[in-house]
């Protein structure tokens, strides 16, 4: 499926601050960009413009699906995203989660994707139970559920044990070849997974 | 679309159903309430506008914390994201607004019943008693869910939903006062009209709040 996404001349203020500008980049699938820098310069924030949850407050951000360009809101089906700032419903079940995530999958492809993340057997437990871990891993499994073609991920490691970190790695070696992938991080680890980089510091 | 919407409400009432935190408080506020003024009053019988007004006050402000909450939960929770990007905007609001007329369905359930024992209530025409208790719990649900999204979206709680809420609902609460009142004297002469203006005004609100929900509910 072939995606594409382009910004040009992106900028974002809050108020008469302006927390970046002059940010462009073509994407397309098979290709991966890292967005680094300290806290508070504005890694999140591009994110979401990049997600088209957030306009910009100049610039443009266009998304093409086999050839036709998408609208915004139209473009929110085909990406995968999670973000410290997004929870999944925590009176509900983790399967209840993924089925609300997957629409009309069966419940084979939910729990393979518990079994993928090691949450099997914790399907049937209400989210508020679970561990911060455990969340982030359920958060992943609905990022990853629906095969989104982009891959949107704001800090995904966090919480996460050594072997949380490793199946997300692996997932995301898994699938690079034909996903657009955006990692917004501090941690060098999860940077190094992308070959292209914004830097914020620099 | 349509799957969309199901999706979104069973999982609206799954959490509902399991959280309990609008409908409890809700049936609470209706039965105190409802408590209070048949003890204040002391069998003193009311005429039929005060009953009428009684009885709308009490509706009315039992029903506004939780059709509030329906949106301020997913902000309170953080999960409006969640939801934004997994269900289209049109879908969220038409879940959202099929859940506020059922909770509003299930606050008149309970608070009729009491309001008609605890104030010795004598209903003259109860068929169009039922439908302006229906056709106006109707209107103020249409009305009031596109404004308690626009409420959670702008960080408001309660106080900011029951002032912006007032002029839009005050119409029908108005009609719907009037029609109870000649349903509780049996003198039904116009109060059909007035069940009328309440089923269009919902269909009016509703249409132009479909329209114009995902200026709302996405972050432009």
């Amino acid at each position: 499926m072939p995606v594409i996404i382009e910004g040009t001349n992106i900028a974002k203020k809050f108020n008469r601050k302006t927390l970046f500008r002059d940010i462009s980049f073509s994407l397309s699938a098979g290709q991966s960009l890292a967005i680094t820098g300290r806290n508070g310069s504005g890694k999140s924030t591009l994110l979401r413009i990049v997600a088209g949850i957030t306009s910009p407050s100049s610039g443009s951000m266009t998304y093409a699906l086999n050839g036709a360009a998408l609208e915004r809101y139209n473009f929110f089906s085909h990406i995968g995203f999670i973000s410290p700032v997004m929870n999944v419903y925590e009176e509900l079940t983790g399967l209840e989660n993924l089925r609300f995530v997957g629409g009309k999958k069966d419940d084979d492809a939910h729990l393979a994707i518990l079994d993928r993340f090691e949450l099997r057997g914790h399907e049937n437990k209400a989210v508020r139970l679970y561990s911060s871990g455990m969340k982030q891993r359920l958060k992943l499994a609905c990022c990853f559920l629906n095969d989104p073609p982009v891959l949107l991920l704001d800090e995904p490691g966090m919480n996460l044990d050594r072997k949380g970190r490793d199946i997300i790695y692996s997932y995301l070696d898994s699938v690079r070849e034909n996903r657009i992938i955006i990692i917004a991080t501090n941690e060098n680890e999860e940077a190094a997974l992308c070959r292209g980089r914004i830097d914020f510091d620099q | 679309m349509i799957s969309d919407v199901l999706r979104q409400l069973k999982k609206d009432f799954l959490v509902e159903f399991r959280s309990r935190a609008a409908v409890n408080t809700a049936l609470a506020f209706a039965g105190i309430i409802t408590l209070s003024i048949s003890l204040a009053a002391g069998g003193t019988p009311f005429s039929t506008l005060v009953q009428a007004v009684f009885l709308w006050i009490i509706l009315f402000f039992s029903a506004m914390n939780g059709l509030l909450h329906i949106f301020t939960r997913e902000e309170e929770e953080q999960t409006s994201l969640f939801l934004s990007l997994n269900v289209p905007a049109e879908a969220v609001y038409l879940a959202k607004l099929v859940f506020n007329i059922a909770f509003f369905l299930v606050i008149e359930m309970v608070t009729c019943p009491l309001f008609i024992f605890f104030l010795q209530v004598t209903v003259k025409d109860i068929i169009l008693f039922v439908m302006t208790v229906l056709s106006g719990g109707l209107a103020l649900a249409s009305a009031v869910t596109m404004l308690a999204a626009m409420t959670a979206r702008a960080g408001g709680k309660g106080s900011l939903f029951t002032v912006i809420s007032f002029p839009v609902v005050l119409p029908v609460i108005w009609v719907s006062i009037g029609a109870t009142v000649e349903s509780l004297q049996g003198s039904s002469g116009d109060a059909w009209n007035s069940v009328v203006f309440l089923l269009a005004f919902s269909g009016a609100v509703t249409a132009i709040s479909f329209l114009l929900f995902r200026y709302v509910w996405y972050d432009e």
